[in-house]
């Protein structure tokens, strides 16, 4: 008996490990069958009978690694004839595939890589997009929709001569460049906030009382556990506490100027003055304050030190916080089940607010496309990228295939059914003929945008995006929306603060040379820094008591200075004084 | 051609014959060994050609021909000011404060494996060994999120349970507290390694000589004293050998588990040397400068190494290189 349960169990862990074997060799089968088939001519689909490509896409926007799949994928198979492979792109990739000089096909640069593209292009990583007239021969959409964007990296980047990449939301125009729901501003449960009589919330701390209230009204969320007002998160943080710094943009202030390296900066967006992160009275201590005030009154999910953004995200779709930091996170609660029942999270500023929104940026922002110096089709690559360029691109980039989630009537954009359903719900089921798979499996997995979705399609009369559309503003709101609209009297929340003159507009710097970098001395210095803002800011934001906090503060300033915090900042405030406010004034 | 050779010169080729299979069993060695010393060369040696990235300020895309030589800027850096300096006093105290924790508790899986095999119940004695020699395999990750499952204070079983029974009326989070973190790490890396420390010393028990045991018996030793007089004498070679290496090597231990526990509240206490570089360097890109402070590192494991031999050679008579 005994030998025979050995004998079972051998044959058994034999099988484990030839089944772990094949499943591997699958996988490495599949690969070869893609790289096979990429090079062999398919007849069927294409529509230029181009053979079909597989190219890599190296996005640092995204962590998403794989084959683009669903609606997205089989919209590009089917007009180019090309396969889009994201290549990982976190950690420590970038930096090793810079190191070996192949960076993939398209490669796109984040706003935090800034000194990746401009030592791409110096290290030759990068194709010129201007060799052998590629730009002339494919580039037409590009050449035609977002001509400054060429025009400003050819001047900062390549000389006067060479293109090697283009930003993202090209455009020009007055004012806010964002949609319905700007970015930055303070959004609360806003059914609770009527049923509490809707009081007047003149400043900022003027938030905490309210949310207190608003928790001994509902102790317990959907599931039973307990509310706070606010539930934060580090893993985000850089050299600071990112959800203090963010603070400042409710007065105008931004973190950084936008256009040089500024971490310890926050830059206000209309006139030519700046703080230093640490200045004692500056918005950045504020913020830290005011959390901690939040943290005395119990209001703080005590898990906020520990806990990441995930864990965030489903305590606030479980109604376990009443407080979001940017509107866009309010979605993340106004599901469907809630919005019916009257409950949802919705933008509601104090009165001494200005928030900071983003305006034009006609030379294209700092998100970078880009084609590797050693791609296997530039020509194929480049006609992808200028097609996203174009009207017919743009709109599918903003709102998905036509005919299933938007399309024309009277020659004018509307969202169909479907439209409604899976924006709504990312994870509706799309038909087999537009690709299958969900929604969001399918959406643009490189994460880029190319123009301003803000701008109006020469073909249609109304801007790129949907929420802008006059089908859209008119479109039945759900009953926590049209009680918003009543109550502040503005359909959106773009239009109220617009006519409120509650916004501060950014402006985009160009002065037609590169930002500077960081040089590695003040580089080296802003991580040590870096690192202790961070720690202590954290400690503060849960200190017992104010006595705590400040002792907390001075040790952290003490610190940080130590390390060389005025050097970094009086460094980067240089760049800024030579840049941004020698433009705007 | 050749038998006229050897014919004209016989001694010559008695002499050869009689050379040849020494010759021939030198060369066989060698290259019987030589595949490893390839290996050692391309795996040990070779990578110290990397050390030249600490002189240069490094940037991927360029290269190191086109990256700017720095000299010994990085290795200054480290200590060029006061705070740097406490900077770098902090980082070494948490490495050692809790290597030397670490080290302490390395006789735990010593007296552990002694226990077990005492057990007379074989089922049982193999049941506590499978559960303990478990999480061995459980990665740092794992561990982070199953006790950040139990400690968290919306949902962990922990504040539930404590606040059910009244003794807390606030949920605490204890993940984010710094009181006792060596001692709290230290236990956690003891429940994670107890079972897999103590395959080693249960090997070396099931090899000291039964007649040991029999003879300790005739003279009328009980279990204990068999326990203290045979058992643990057998096992201190296997646990010196065991602690010589794990001093030498200590300067590098335990990032994994620190990376994944560190928080703002924690850090202060808990950053050790790599997870400092980690922090600094790599996480920021500063290659060259994590390089510089890698070297440092390497130079005080040598020095701990050799003294580890010297304390050997005190202690047992015996060095183990």
């Amino acid at each position: 008996m005994i030998v025979k349960g050995r004998k079972l169990s051998f044959v058994l862990s034999v099988l484990c490990l030839v089944l772990v074997i094949s499943a591997c060799s699958g996988g490495s089968n599949d690969a070869k069958n893609t790289s096979s088939a990429s090079n062999s001519p398919s007849g069927s689909s294409g529509s230029e009978q181009l053979p079909e490509l597989t190219i890599d896409v190296l996005s640092m926007l995204t962590d998403y690694a794989g084959p683009q799949e669903g609606w997205f994928a089989k919209i590009v198979k089917d007009k180019f004839n090309i396969k889009l492979n994201l290549v990982n792109s976190t950690g420590e990739v970038v930096p090793s595939r810079m190191a070996s000089g192949d960076l993939g096909d398209l490669v796109v640069f984040g706003n935090e890589n800034r000194k990746e593209y401009s030592d791409s292009i110096q290290g030759g990583l990068l194709l010129d997009w201007t060799k052998d007239g590629l730009l002339d021969k494919y580039g037409t959409n590009i050449k035609k929709y977002a001509s400054k964007g060429i025009e400003a990296n050819m001047k900062m980047f390549g000389d006067g001569k060479h293109v090697y990449g283009i930003g993202e939301s090209v455009g020009d125009g007055e004012g806010s460049s964002e949609l319905n729901k700007l970015t930055m501003g303070p959004s609360i449960r806003w059914d609770l906030y009527q049923k509490l009589g809707s009081p007047k919330i003149t400043k900022l701390e003027d938030y905490l009382p309210l949310l207190k209230k608003m928790q001994e009204l509902e102790p317990k969320s959907d599931s039973g556990r307990k509310t706070y007002g606010f539930s934060l998160w580090s893993d985000w943080d850089g050299n600071f506490m990112n959800l203090a710094r963010t603070i400042g943009s409710y007065y105008g202030y931004q973190g950084g100027d936008g256009f040089n390296p500024g971490d310890m900066l926050l830059v206000s967006a209309t006139e030519p003055k700046y703080q230093g992160l640490l200045d004692e009275n500056g918005y950045y201590i504020q913020g830290l304050q005011f959390y901690n005030k939040a943290n005395q009154m119990g209001l703080l999910d005590p898990d906020s030190v520990t806990q990441k953004f995930g864990d965030v995200a489903n305590k606030l779709k479980d109604g376990q916080v009443f407080f979001t930091p940017w509107t866009w996170l309010d979605d993340t609660y106004n599901t469907e089940n809630h919005t019916s029942a009257g409950k949802g999270i919705m933008p509601v500023p104090f009165a001494e607010e200005k928030a900071i929104t983003f305006g034009y940026t006609p030379y294209g922002g700092e998100r970078k496309w880009a084609i590797g110096a050693k791609a296997k089709d530039p020509a194929r690559v480049l006609m992808l990228i200028d097609w996203l360029y174009s009207p017919e691109g743009m709109m599918v980039l903003q709102n998905g295939p036509k005919g299933l989630t938007w399309d024309l009537k009277d020659g004018k954009p509307y969202v169909t059914e479907f439209g409604w359903k899976a924006y709504q719900n990312p994870d509706t089921e799309v038909p087999a003929e537009y690709g299958g798979n969900t929604y969001k499996n399918g959406s643009v997995k490189i994460n880029n945008s190319t123009l301003n979705s803000n701008l109006i399609n020469p073909e249609t009369g109304e801007p790129y995006h949907h929420d802008m559309w006059s089908s859209t503003l008119d479109h039945q709101p759900n009953p926590v929306l049209s009680s918003w609209r009543e109550a502040m009297g503005a359909k959106t929340m773009n239009e109220y603060y617009t006519k409120n003159n509650m916004i501060a507009v950014t402006k985009q710097t160009f002065t037609g040379e590169p930002p500077v970098q960081l040089t590695t001395d003040i580089q080296q210095k802003q991580n040590e820094v870096g690192k202790v803002i961070k720690e202590f800011s954290w400690k503060m934001v849960i200190a017992k008591n104010d006595a705590d906090f400040n002792k907390l503060k001075q040790q952290m300033i003490e610190k940080a200075k130590g390390l060389g915090y005025d050097e970094v900042l009086a460094w980067e405030a240089e760049q800024t004084k030579k840049t941004a406010f020698a433009q705007n004034p | 051609m050749q038998a006229d050779s050897a014919t004209l010169h016989p001694t010559a080729a008695k002499s050869k014959r009689l050379r040849k299979p020494t010759k021939h069993g030198r060369y066989q060695l060698f290259f019987m060994a030589s595949p490893f010393l390839i290996l050692a060369f391309l795996f040990s040696y070779l990578p110290l050609y990397g050390w030249i990235y600490a002189f240069y300020d490094y940037r991927p895309a360029l290269g190191i021909a086109h990256s700017p030589y720095v000299g010994f800027k990085w290795f200054t850096t480290m200590v060029s000011n006061e705070v740097q300096r406490a900077e770098v006093v902090r980082v070494l105290r948490n490495t050692f404060g809790m290597n030397l924790l670490g080290l302490m508790t390395s006789v735990v899986p010593v007296i552990f494996a002694i226990f077990l095999v005492e057990i007379k119940s074989t089922w049982y004695k193999k049941m506590v060994q499978i559960l303990t020699t478990l999480p061995n395999f459980v990665s740092w990750v794992l561990v982070y999120s199953f006790v950040f499952m139990m400690f968290s204070t919306q949902t962990g079983f922990v504040n539930g349970v404590l606040m059910d029974l009244g003794w807390i009326s606030e949920p605490i989070n204890f993940l984010a507290s710094d009181s006792h973190i060596w001692i709290k790490m230290t236990l956690l890396g003891l429940w994670k390694g107890l079972g897999w420390g103590a395959i080693l010393y249960i090997a070396a028990i099931a090899g000291i000589d039964q007649e040991l045991y029999e003879a300790a018996r005739v003279d009328g030793a009980g279990r204990f004293r068999l326990m203290w007089h045979v058992t643990v004498p057998g096992l201190m070679p296997t646990y010196f050998v065991l602690l010589l290496l794990s001093i030498a090597g200590f300067i590098s231990a335990g990032f994994e588990q620190f990376y994944v526990f560190q928080n703002a509240v924690n850090a202060h206490d808990i950053e050790v040397l790599d997870l400092y570089v980690y922090n600094i360097g790599i996480a920021n890109s500063s290659f060259s400068y994590s390089t510089a402070v890698s070297i440092l590192k390497s130079l005080v494991s040598v020095f701990l190494l050799f003294i580890a031999n010297r304390l050997s050679k005190m202690v047992r008579g015996e060095s183990i290189i």
